[in-house]
């Protein structure tokens, strides 16, 4: 039995309540032997990272809740020297503040920058899955409660299969088997709008055909001329814009390290 | 573990910051007598049994209300708000103002303060009052009492010296601006009634007439996502997710893609600020030359539709309101405005607010309020899916809501307070006055409450919020309209002052005849610098040497506090007992009872207690009319008995629960829908204008003011004005050629929680520069700041002829080009006071002038400002030019804080 975590990115407004509870928990209140209180500032023990994809007016933004993976085979734990660091019955990670000796060696060792070093305390600290909470009596830590959107779920892997099934994780080449799962990460996109530069009008319905190394994606413009292909892998993309009357517009090789607005373009009446 | 499970204490305590309504609850738990943690309310399985908990069924899909408070930042983060280094811990005087002395007004909002006691605070009040009426009559002293502090019943953080001033002889009362429906009030209101504010009303059972109906979502600079969260909860976002899911396509039409565009939009169609007349126009002028608006609706349900018509095909002017024309006015696309008509056409489209911001708070915004209600119209407003609907405020002002958590009994809480009373001679019983006396009902079943809720006479001056700068400075002002938030000015027969919009046509002259001018200030709301019109401005008048004294009482020294004389601690929500109401949070109503969830911080008391020390130096029967002779525990007492809510539970047993959820009312769905009647049938449900009909000529404005340029009686493009110049194609944009917007924070409410160091963390909330300092960010397209050689996290000063305000840049995709955008609400921090700030008080720059010549409103967003980097040279000549600003005390977490302020000596007793 292990606690894990599973976010749906797609549900997830950017609301920063998760970091915010994380912090109303934890800043300033003292629960070691779980952890020692975390400082007013500065340290996140969930992170949320904002990423912005794409220009305007072709914009999409999507938040991604970092914490501690409390991983199946947590680097930290060899890491360190004094074993300060152990899994609880429950899979949960902690770092006893009375054993940790401040020498960083587990902040070395996760891939995940999960792990803070209090200067002041000279202690390494992260998120308990607010184990002293589930020890108390509360079925949840603070970050998924808080959740408007219930995009944050927490429970046992195995009751999560169904949700875990087809879910990322982060950095699963580590192998270490994290255990905070994430569905609905967008990849990158191409998107951009249609029109005739002579009647000065979106091109509704135009043929847009994508080519990557082989793989084929097909969209028609909508009724405000734009095509959206989400969710590409990074790579190189071949774009053929065409529509009856009309010379197609092409584009080649396209590279998807970033999303890319294609902006307005324009599409030529045959002559 | 220092902390004890279960908690010593666990509270219920709201996390609205709306005023008087509280708003949803969270569960506070204390040990050792200090906060511990601030979570969501949740409503048991028993609740959720027996309180028919609502949900909303549409294309084979249902909504549910959740099972707790989806609580807000705002809440989450209030202990660091109960505790932060921004409180008042005393009373404070300032140190160079001496009542039998020099009282140095020009040194306000420049020099420190000292800690004085409580006994000698109230004496000099007390003192000052009584010398003021006597020397120049009660009207001398200005009260500005307002809205949106913390929701408190008993002792209520707005109104309290309103009581107390009336008890004295009286007082001139500052009036809101109609700030959240500028737009609405003063021009919608002239095309479809829609008393009291000129949003759609009636709002009830919308929502699920629109995920029934409806296909297309048009957010019309409405953001889901940031605008609700100080007064609703999260639900709004849930409600987006969902109609998402159930096929509604979500446009964003805004200069910023705002939190709600960035996980919710289909479309986003940025538009430069203030310029959506040009594309409603363009709009209609499709609809007309297309032949694709609801003809046979119109012909039967609007008047004046040809002069309109004229206009937008230039049959009036001679300049025809294409896509083209419009396209270079607004920013958006030739194509893409026509795309959007056409959709629009097509489908069946709502629109939604969240009141509305910067869309309705601009120059002019009489005119893009009116065109959108007219827009509406040509498509069959009131027809199922075709309405205006917020995103916010769902009870207000309804008596069925728009989401369906209304109660089947609503409880009737008293308002003790008259922050927002009209003047003398209004009671109009309908709308405001009801709320604050005790009706026949509550005085039969709390009588106790009477004697505090014996009425005294109402003031019999007034100001707008928004002249009180002109009106102090020149000594005079004058405007059109502008009562009580939906009274009349004009009484009829009864003495009643209906609401109609006629009023908005009647001069006021201050001061009225006989009455005095200003030489005292009184704020309970000291957030006129940070959230009005021309801060700089109000700074300058309250350093006036008329102004005599000035006093503030606020739980943290803040913005208009700086210019205060005195000082007087205010205890928070969290220190005090009271009894909690929620009408917004959306899943059920209920009243709550709050309890102290720790010993008041430093010597602060309630906002009513501060008032109750002032009375009580004024004599024994000051303090016994004051008080009525109640404490705040018996208040919070008969005030649960007068609700009418032992009839449901006894006040033992409500003791014990703490929270009273209200079950719903069922069968909300068979209610009409918004304004179904007046589709179905315009004669017997007319609208509330003269005739009835849905206006695009206003026969009002016909009547009375038929030649103003500024709101003439059809809505218009203005290029520029008596009122206003603030286009990019003024003269002015050559020095200034960024059009900045402004809107509510997403981590502040108003001026409110602007020092929860965990919402300064966050990065569109404050931007730590290289100095250290967390600098308010200003939003500026990659390709402006590239023009001005600015990066990301710069130091920037925004500026124009009113002052320079200091920022941090925050480049970004978001924003179109050729503006720039700041939150309003940042505390004022400044280097230069009246000139200078670094705090990023934006609105200390914002236009003078009121929406347009006659309509009194506010116009803050969409002025022209300029963008500069801030050079280490000019930083450092400031630093050498005004070292004392640069020495005051910054919290790294919380930023300005008392310490800053504080004569030295002062600070060790922090």
């Amino acid at each position: 039995m292990a606690k894990a975590f599973v976010i749906d990115v797609a549900r997830c407004s950017g609301c920063f309540n998760c970091q915010l509870a994380c912090k109303d928990e934890h800043a300033g209140n003292d629960w070691a032997p779980y952890a020692a209180a975390q400082p007013e500032i500065g340290q996140f023990w969930l992170k949320l990272q904002e990423n912005v994809q794409g220009t305007i007016p072709k914009v999409k933004i999507h938040y991604i809740a970092k914490l501690c993976n409390h991983c199946e085979k947590a680097s930290c734990i060899g890491a360190c020297p004094n074993d300060a660091i152990y899994r609880r019955k429950d899979g949960l990670i902690i770092i006893n503040p009375d054993k940790c000796t401040g020498c960083r060696a587990c902040i070395s060792a996760c891939p995940y920058n999960a792990i803070y070093f209090n200067e002041q305390k000279q202690l390494a600290q992260k998120c308990t899955g607010c184990a002293h909470l589930l020890d108390n009596g509360y079925s949840t830590p603070r970050c998924v409660e808080a959740c408007p959107t219930d995009a944050m779920v927490f429970g046992e892997e195995e009751d999560l299969a169904d949700l875990i099934e087809g879910a990322a994780v982060m950095s699963p080449e580590t192998g270490l088997h994290p255990r905070v799962y994430y569905r609905n990460i967008p990849l990158k996109f191409i998107a951009g709008t249609v029109y005739d530069p002579v009647e000065k009008e979106v091109v509704i319905g135009a043929s847009c055909r994508l080519n990557s190394g082989g793989k084929r994606w097909h969209t028609v413009t909508d009724e405000y001329g734009d095509f959206w292909f989400e969710d590409l892998p990074v790579g190189l993309y071949d774009l053929v814009i065409s529509h009856d009357g009309f010379e197609p517009a092409v584009f080649n090789s396209l590279k998807t390290g970033a999303a890319i607005n294609l902006g307005d373009i324009p599409l030529r009446k045959k002559e | 573990m220092s902390k004890k499970f279960p908690p010593d204490k666990q509270n219920i305590i709201s996390f609205s910051l709306m005023g008087p309504e509280s708003g949803g609850p969270c569960l506070v738990d204390s040990n050792d007598g200090e906060i511990t943690r601030i979570r969501p309310y949740f409503y048991d399985e028993e609740v959720r049994e027996t309180c028919n908990p609502w949900e909303i069924n549409a294309r084979g899909k249902t909504f549910r209300a959740p099972n707790r408070v989806t609580i807000t930042p705002f809440g989450l983060g209030y202990k660091s708000r109960v505790y932060s280094p921004n409180r008042v811990k005393y009373p404070l005087k300032r140190v160079d103002w001496d009542p039998k002395g020099e009282r140095n007004p020009q040194n306000r909002g420049k020099s420190k303060y000292v800690r004085i006691s409580w006994d000698e605070a109230a004496q000099i009040v007390a003192d000052e009052l009584v010398r003021i009426k006597e020397t120049y009559g009660p009207e001398a002293v200005l009260c500005q009492a307002d809205m949106h502090g913390e929701g408190k019943n008993v002792s209520p953080s707005h109104g309290c010296p309103n009581r107390l001033l009336s008890l004295m002889g009286g007082y001139t009362l500052q009036m809101r601006n109609m700030d959240s429906w500028e737009g609405w009030f003063w021009g919608a209101k002239h095309v479809w009634g829609c008393e009291p504010v000129g949003e759609m009303a009636p709002q009830a059972n919308l929502f699920p007439d629109i995920a029934k109906h409806a296909d297309l979502l048009l957010f019309w600079g409405c953001d889901p996502e940031t605008t609700p969260l100080g007064v609703v909860s999260h639900l709004p976002s849930r409600l987006c997710y969902w109609l998402s899911e159930i096929g509604l396509k979500s446009v964003y039409v805004c200069p910023d893609l705002n939190y709600g565009a960035a996980v919710h939009a289909d479309k986003w169609i940025p538009i430069l600020p203030n310029t959506d007349v040009a594309l409603q126009l363009a709009i209609a002028y499709i609809w007309i030359t297309e032949d694709s608006y609801d003809k046979e609706y119109i012909a039967s349900h609007a008047y004046g539709f040809e002069k309109f018509k004229d206009y937008v095909l230039g049959v009036e002017d001679g300049v025809p309101k294409s896509p083209e024309w419009a396209s270079e006015k607004c920013g958006v696309a030739e194509w893409t405005i026509k795309a959007l008509a056409r959709d629009w056409a097509k489908k069946t489209a709502s629109i939604l607010h969240g009141n509305g911001g910067p869309y309705i708070r601009g120059p002019y915004s009489t005119e893009p309020a009116r065109l959108e209600i007219m827009l509406l119209g040509m498509r069959g407003l009131g027809k199922p899916g075709v309405h205006q609907a917020k995103m916010i405020e769902w009870n207000l002002w309804n008596k069925d809501y728009p989401v369906p958590f209304q109660g089947e009994f609503v409880p009737k809480m008293p308002h003790i307070c008259d922050a927002l009373r009209p003047v003398d001679g209004d009671v109009d019983p309908g709308i405001n006055m009801k709320r604050f006396v005790l009706s026949p009902d509550q005085e039969k079943r709390a009588p106790e409450l009477k004697e505090l809720f014996r009425q005294h006479p109402a003031p019999q001056q007034f100001i707008p919020r928004t002249l009180i700068h002109k009106a102090i400075l020149e000594g005079h002002a004058e405007w059109y309209g502008l009562q009580c938030f939906s009274s009349s000015q004009q009484p009829d027969k009864n003495n009643y002052r209906k609401p109609t919009s006629e009023y908005q046509f009647e001069k006021i002259v201050y001061p009225r005849e006989g009455l005095s001018k200003l030489h005292m200030m009184w704020t309970d709301a000291p957030c006129q610098v940070t959230c009005w019109n021309h801060g700089n401005l109000m700074m300058e008048a309250m350093q006036h040497p008329d102004i005599e004294c000035i006093v503030a009482q606020h739980p943290w020294l803040e913005n208009d506090c700086y210019f205060a004389d005195i000082i007087f601690p205010v205890a928070t929500k969290h220190e005090l007992n009271d009894l909690g109401n929620d009408m917004s949070s959306g899943a059920f109503t209920s009243i709550y009872l709050e309890e102290p969830c720790c010993e008041p911080v430093g010597e602060s008391v309630s906002d009513f207690d501060v008032c109750a020390r002032v009375a009580e130096k004024l004599g024994r029967e000051y303090y016994d009319a004051y008080t009525g002779n109640l404490t705040e525990e018996e208040r919070v007492r008969f005030f649960y008995a007068a609700t009418g809510c032992e009839d449901y539970m006894s006040w033992e047993e409500f003791r014990k629960k703490k929270i009273y959820v209200i079950p719903c009312k069922t069968n909300t769905e068979e209610l009409p829908a918004g304004l179904l009647g007046f589709y179905k049938d315009p004669e017997n449900n007319p609208l509330q204008t003269p005739t009835g009909l849905l206006e695009f000529t206003s026969t009002a404005i016909e009547k009375h003011m038929p030649d103003d340029p500024e709101r003439g009686p059809i809505p218009k493009w203005i290029e520029a004005g008596e009122s206003h110049d603030e286009r990019l194609s003024s003269k002015r944009a050559e020095k200034y050629p960024l059009l900045c917007m402004s809107n509510h924070g997403r981590w502040r409410m108003h001026a409110q929680c602007d020092d929860i160091v965990w919402n300064r963390e966050v990065e569109t909330m404050k931007i730590r520069a290289k100095d250290g300092y967390q600098y308010e960010p200003v939003w500026l397209h990659t390709s402006e700041a590239a023009k001005r050689g600015i990066s990301h996290g710069d130091i920037v000063k925004v500026f124009n002829e009113r002052g320079i305000v200091l920022c941090g840049a925050y480049v970004t995709e978001r924003l179109v080009p050729h503006t720039c955008y700041v939150d309003h609400g940042a505390r004022l921090d400044p280097i230069i006071t009246g000139k200078l700030d670094r705090g990023g008080c934006i609105n200390s720059i914002t236009p003078t002038s009121q929406t347009s010549k006659k309509a009194s409103g506010m116009a803050v967003s969409g002025f022209l400002v300029e963008i500069e980097r801030v050079t280490d040279e000019e930083m450092d000549g400031w630093k050498r030019d005004y070292p004392e600003a640069f020495a005051r005390k910054i919290d790294e977490a919380a930023g300005v804080c008392l310490a800053g302020w504080l004569m030295g000596e002062d600070e060790e007793v922090m």
